[in-house]
């Protein structure tokens, strides 16, 4: 299941959000880099389901920048890169393209096909060896009743024995024709596009809230992070995969000498505490020196409720 | 026709106000702060530090007569070696007297944590010895396992694996001529863990 996407993973940037397609991508940055983003898509069919959602990933700016800067992704602005990659496809391209997508959906159907013949075989042999036993009962009690009646349960069964079912269908799949070829959707759009887009479609770093340094900072101490609407923070910080914890922090971003209401602490470290968790405000310190890995010059307080 | 009543007798100032204006040159927050301590929570030994750092600030410490706080791991600890709050001597807590509407910024925050003494230093250390001289061979024990706890204890304050500075962040309010409330947090610094409340 380790399948590595191939580096850097791209980023497509779309109306101003950072989105990754890849089912690989996704959780190859969760699993090697404690980025989870969001899920944000729906089914085409029942868009208002918004409990379980899937792929794209939406990643926060901040998350997006932390990968540039890693080197781990590059961020592509697809909707030119779409446009003029379609465009500049040859019709020879296209038309391979599409045989190999009937293909695909052809060796799918057999697939399909040959699933459902394991499965009817197995519930056929199920029912035969269930009738074999009824009979062998039945047998025994009238072999003990009446020695010379019994042949009256044997040509019942071999009736019902599978008549090499397997045999006919692998012909009729292998004899499969464009028509009767799933329809495929792909998710991705490499190929017919190239995986790594041409250096004109990559765009500079995301700009980010100053918050940014206090994202980099926790992150680089192990936490996930989430964005925090649902606390009143900016964000969520998870000791480990959301998974399989509970967050820690609800964490808020200041500047180092930007004023703070005090009742600002009191809201954040009451909520915290009524949520079991710390409320956590930092900033870059303007008299730490800044160092190349960005967050080192931060520093954070934990708040919580002292109960008196 | 009704003959003017004589105007009541101005009420004698309450205890918390004599106590403020009975030292001029003290921040009135810092006193309230302390004599809410000493009357409403029952701390003793308590002390004002004035604080030489950029901002003026003077803070407020004393011993609580229970613990304020415990880090999580160090309750777990406690609980694996059969240890109780009770048994462990009080650490003196430093308290940050505020009050609301106050400016206040990280900077601030972290120039009082600045001038903090680190913990487990002097300074922090309560002078009471632990009080009840513990008799027989269950004391020993005991007394054994107290001993493994501080020197426990000496280590994880320099490692910081029980949390860094810590203190408590009294907030006041003044306005609508003050209710008297006082409102206390912990802030640490760092990222400490929460606790399991």
């Amino acid at each position: 299941m380790n399948t590595n996407p191939e580096l850097p993973i791209p980023i497509s940037y779309i109306a101003g959000n950072y989105f990754i397609f890849s089912v690989d991508a996704a959780t190859f940055l969760r699993r090697e880099h404690n980025i989870c983003g969001i899920l944000a898509g729906t089914l085409p069919q029942v868009p208002q389901q918004n409990v379980f959602t899937g792929l794209p990933l939406e990643l926060m700016p901040e998350e997006a920048r932390f990968l540039v800067e890693e080197g781990v992704a590059c961020i592509v602005d697809e909707v030119n890169f779409q446009k003029q990659g379609m465009q500049s496809l040859v019709e020879e391209d296209c038309k391979k393209y599409l045989k190999e997508l009937e293909s695909q959906g052809i060796e799918t159907m057999q697939m399909l096909l040959r699933h459902k013949e394991r499965q009817k075989e197995g519930a056929l042999k199920k029912i035969a060896e269930k009738k074999a036993t009824k009979a062998k009962k039945a047998e025994l009690k009238q072999a003990a009743s009446d020695a010379t009646a019994d042949d009256s349960a044997s040509p019942f069964f071999e009736d019902s024995q599978p008549s090499t079912p397997s045999q006919v269908s692998s012909r009729r799949s292998s004899t499969l024709g464009s028509r009767d070829a799933m329809r495929i959707t792909p998710a991705i759009s490499h190929p017919p596009l190239p995986q790594q887009p041409p250096a004109e479609h990559l765009l500079p770093l995301p700009q980010v809230p100053s918050s940014y340094p206090l994202f980099a900072h926790l992150h680089s101490k192990g936490y996930f992070l989430f964005p925090g609407l649902r606390f009143g923070c900016q964000y969520l910080a998870y000791p480990g995969d959301p998974l399989r914890f509970h967050s820690h922090f609800l964490v808020v971003s200041t500047l180092w000498d930007e004023e703070l209401d005090l009742m600002k602490i009191i809201s954040g470290g009451r909520l915290g505490t009524g949520v079991k968790k710390g409320f956590l405000i930092g900033g870059t310190d303007k008299n730490l020196e800044e160092s190349s890995d960005a967050g080192s010059n931060v520093r954070t307080f934990s708040i919580e409720w002292a109960g008196m | 026709m009704a003959k003017p009543t004589p105007s009541p007798p101005i009420p004698n100032p309450s205890a918390l106000t004599t106590f403020i204006s009975s030292r001029p040159t003290t921040s009135a927050t810092t006193l309230q702060v302390l004599h809410n301590l000493q009357y409403q929570h029952l701390w003793t030994s308590l002390k004002i530090h004035d604080l030489q750092t950029a901002f003026p600030i003077s803070l407020v410490s004393g011993l609580p007569p229970h613990r304020v706080y415990t880090h999580p791991d160090e309750q777990l600890y406690m609980v694996e070696h059969g240890l109780r709050e009770e048994d462990i001597e009080l650490d003196r807590m430093f308290v940050l007297p505020t009050v609301q509407g106050e400016p206040w910024s990280l900077e601030k925050m972290a120039a009082v944590f600045d001038a903090l003494p680190n913990i487990g230093e002097e300074g922090l250390r309560s002078e009471t010895q632990p009080s009840d001289a513990v008799q027989g061979s269950a004391g020993a024990d005991k007394a054994a396992k107290l001993a493994e706890y501080y020197e426990y204890r000496a280590k994880g304050h320099r490692t910081k694996e029980w949390g860094g500075k810590r203190l408590l962040l009294a907030m006041i309010d003044k306005g609508m001529g003050g209710e008297g409330t006082v409102v206390y947090y912990v802030v640490q610094e760092g990222t400490v863990k929460p606790r399991q409340n």
